[in-house]
């Protein structure tokens, strides 16, 4: 394995400019903390975590699915972006794109999602890169490099072909073994919030929260949607045609369960119709069906909607107050 | 619980040889994900004052499959896509037929088509009837309104395939004698041996010429003898009208593994994606339309 400085880092990736696009988290002229392109600017991986829905680089907040002409036929000219090299995420965020990867591939293949994500390469950031130096997870191989931060150094863990050819370019960089010390910091971080969570989704699959509670909570919420917009695992769609001249495009955008429109049955009956009805989807919905259809909870506490939630009721403080409640 | 992957296989034959089930994926319309194909409307007819049907003609060349109960999404170019059941079985081959309610702004675009006018089409999607666990049963196939249209599939396929049902009866409601869908089939359905037809409206307008029964779809069942042990209900319509359907079944002794329900809820992709269709783990549109009573056991719908 090679360690590399975060300067010969972006050296690397000045010099494969041409070949990709790279995207990865920056800072605004007003100090925001947004996801960009790779400008004079160094990227900011020490910064924290981008505070929106990353995947969304793959599942963008609206697409194309298709063109059509007046005279039926569909638009065949794809684009011929670069291939995207993302880099800058989390453990808790790469796990989450490798659920929204199953989801999109799994049963019918979707496409338009899977086209765009299969050119991609993937750079996580871990070890001491928090905000104050403080220890990220080590994904340990969701990603296809990852970048694993001991304080001075970024040591390279490759973990997949694309990520062999990279490393394989970098020039710089000496051979270390020391990687052992940071996994074994890594698998000893305790993670008291993913244990709340677990009680959380138990205490739900076993009906043992009550119907008062998700009034009680849905009453603080203001349907804005913030958390659902931020979700790096939240997928939902809507989709709709625009009229141009002599063709149609159909798109998709991304649609959210905590808006009361959300669900109709063909009958008109809305299954969804109160608020409190759509709180306790969204978070069941996390912890308790994706754990049936998917074999594991979809929530990976990457805090993004506790951040954004105006009303201090994001998923892990609901969490935290059922365990408190019920448990 | 029944894993969501355990996809139905129609590997098995049927007795009747007029066609067999396919591997699905390989025999739908539609390119890649949310390309549809493009097909002409062929012909237009009234069924209701709000219900048309609509017939498309599949050439042989078109390897398209379905089984009854499943649905495709349809195109109206410029106003999206709607799921629409296929309401012909599959034993009728080379053409679909689609019975749609002027509902909203695409079916109402719809309506105003004319036959040549050209639509897409991407399908045939969802888990329909499993006509494997109807095989040998005395067949109960209610419909309630629009709920017809996707019953007539299957019905269509009992008759090509008699021999394959013990008896076979068919419970219908609607609101009123206008609103019957498929007047014709079920005149013929009535007078015929293949089938045991009964139809019951809500109300009836004055000095109209309707002499049937009137009354709510439920109160067709206490009458019937049910021998319970080897029938298998069907239930196609308003989710409004299950819970009393239901429960008139469980008193003829039907417990829920012979109790086979649609449901239906709007839907953007049909391909399980978009999650507008979703019921608690399940997703209308690729583990249904069509469920087993017994697998709604302790989701959000069966309350
Ligand atoms: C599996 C399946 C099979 C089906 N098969 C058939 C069939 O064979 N024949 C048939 O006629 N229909 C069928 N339907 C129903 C059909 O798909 C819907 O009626 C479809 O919405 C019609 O589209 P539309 O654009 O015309 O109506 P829409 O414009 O979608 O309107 C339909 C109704 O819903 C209301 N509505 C729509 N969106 C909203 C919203 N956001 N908030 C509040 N109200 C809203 C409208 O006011 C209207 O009353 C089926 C549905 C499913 C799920
Ligand atoms: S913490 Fe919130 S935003 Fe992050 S994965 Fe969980 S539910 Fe989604
Ligand atoms: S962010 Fe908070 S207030 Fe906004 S919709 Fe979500 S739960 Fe409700
Ligand atoms: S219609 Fe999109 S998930 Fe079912």
């Amino acid at each position: 394995m090679k360690t590399i400085t975060c300067d010969q880092f972006h050296h690397f990736l000045y010099s494969i400019r041409e070949d990709f696009e790279i995207v990865g988290p920056v800072i605004l002229h007003d100090g925001t903390l947004s996801l960009g392109r790779l400008t004079a600017e160094p990227l900011a991986l020490f910064a924290g975590r981008i505070p929106f829905r990353f995947t969304s680089l793959f599942f963008p907040h609206s697409e194309r699915l298709f063109a059509m002409s007046d005279e039926y036929r569909f638009d065949k000219s794809g684009s011929s972006a670069k291939p995207l090299l993302v880099v800058g995420w989390r453990a808790e965020d790469l796990e989450a794109l490798e659920f929204i990867d199953e989801f999109f591939r799994t049963g019918f293949r979707d496409d338009v999602f899977c086209d765009r994500r299969q050119s991609s390469v993937v750079i996580g950031v871990s070890g001491r890169c928090g905000v104050n130096g403080e220890f990220c997870r080590i994904s340990e191989g969701k990603c296809d490099m990852e970048l694993i931060y001991d304080g001075k150094h970024f040591i390279m863990a490759e973990y997949t072909e694309n990520g062999r050819f990279l490393s394989e370019k970098i020039v710089w960089g000496e051979e270390t073994d020391s990687l052992e010390a940071l996994l074994q910091e890594s698998r000893a971080l305790r993670t008291p919030e993913r244990e709340i969570l677990q009680t959380a989704s138990q205490l739900l699959m076993r009906n043992q929260v009550d119907d008062d509670f998700w009034a009680e909570i849905a009453d603080r919420c203001i349907q804005c949607t913030s958390c659902t917009n931020v979700c790096p695992t939240c997928t939902c769609f809507d989709v709709y045609d625009m009229r141009l001249k002599r063709k149609i495009e159909r798109y998709r955008m991304w649609d959210s369960c905590q808006m009361s429109g959300f669900m109709r049955e063909a009958s008109g009956h809305n299954p969804l119709a109160s608020q409190s009805d759509r709180t306790r989807r969204r978070i069941r919905h996390k912890l308790v069906d994706d754990l049936h259809r998917w074999g594991r909870m979809t929530c990976f506490l990457c805090g993004r909607c506790d951040d954004v939630c105006p009303t201090g009721i994001g998923m892990k403080a609901v969490a935290a107050e059922i365990v408190e409640r019920f448990g | 619980m029944v894993s969501c992957f355990e996809k139905k296989q129609y590997s098995e034959r049927g007795n009747c040889d007029c066609f067999h089930f396919g591997v699905f994926m390989d025999s739908r319309i539609g390119h890649a994900a949310y390309e549809p194909a493009i097909y002409s409307i062929h012909s237009i007819s009234d069924l209701t004052p709000h219900e048309k049907l609509f017939r498309i003609e599949i050439p042989d060349a078109v390897d398209f499959r379905h089984e009854p109960g499943q649905f495709v999404q349809l195109s109206v170019w410029g106003w999206g896509e709607a799921p629409i059941s296929i309401s012909n079985s599959p034993t009728r081959k080379g053409y679909l037929e689609f019975a749609i309610r002027h509902a909203g702004s695409l079916t109402g675009a719809l309506h105003q088509m004319r036959p040549g006018s050209k639509i897409g089409l991407r399908g045939p999607f969802g888990n329909g009837f499993d006509v494997n666990r109807l095989r040998s049963q005395n067949l109960l196939l209610i419909a309630g309104g629009c709920g017809l249209a996707p019953l007539r599939s299957l019905i269509q396929y009992c008759e090509d395939c008699r021999d394959e049902f013990m008896d076979i009866r068919i419970l219908y409601g609607a609101k009123t004698p206008h609103d019957l869908l498929y007047k014709s089939d079920l005149a013929a359905w009535m007078e015929s041996e293949t089938f045991d037809c009964r139809i019951i409206v809500d109300f009836v307008a004055p000095n109209h010429g309707y002499s049937g029964k009137i009354g709510l779809l439920p109160e067709l069942i206490p009458p019937l003898e049910v021998e319970a042990e080897n029938t298998t209900a069907v239930l196609v319509g308003p989710p409004m009208m299950y819970p009393f359907v239901v429960e008139a079944l469980r008193k003829k002794g039907l417990d829920d593994e012979r109790i086979m329900v649609s449901l239906e809820r709007h839907m953007k992709c049909g391909i399980g994606k978009c999650g507008h269709c979703a019921i608690d783990h399940f997703s209308c549109c690729i583990d249904g339309p069509v469920f087993l009573l017994r697998d709604l056991q302790g989701t959000e719908w069966a309350g």
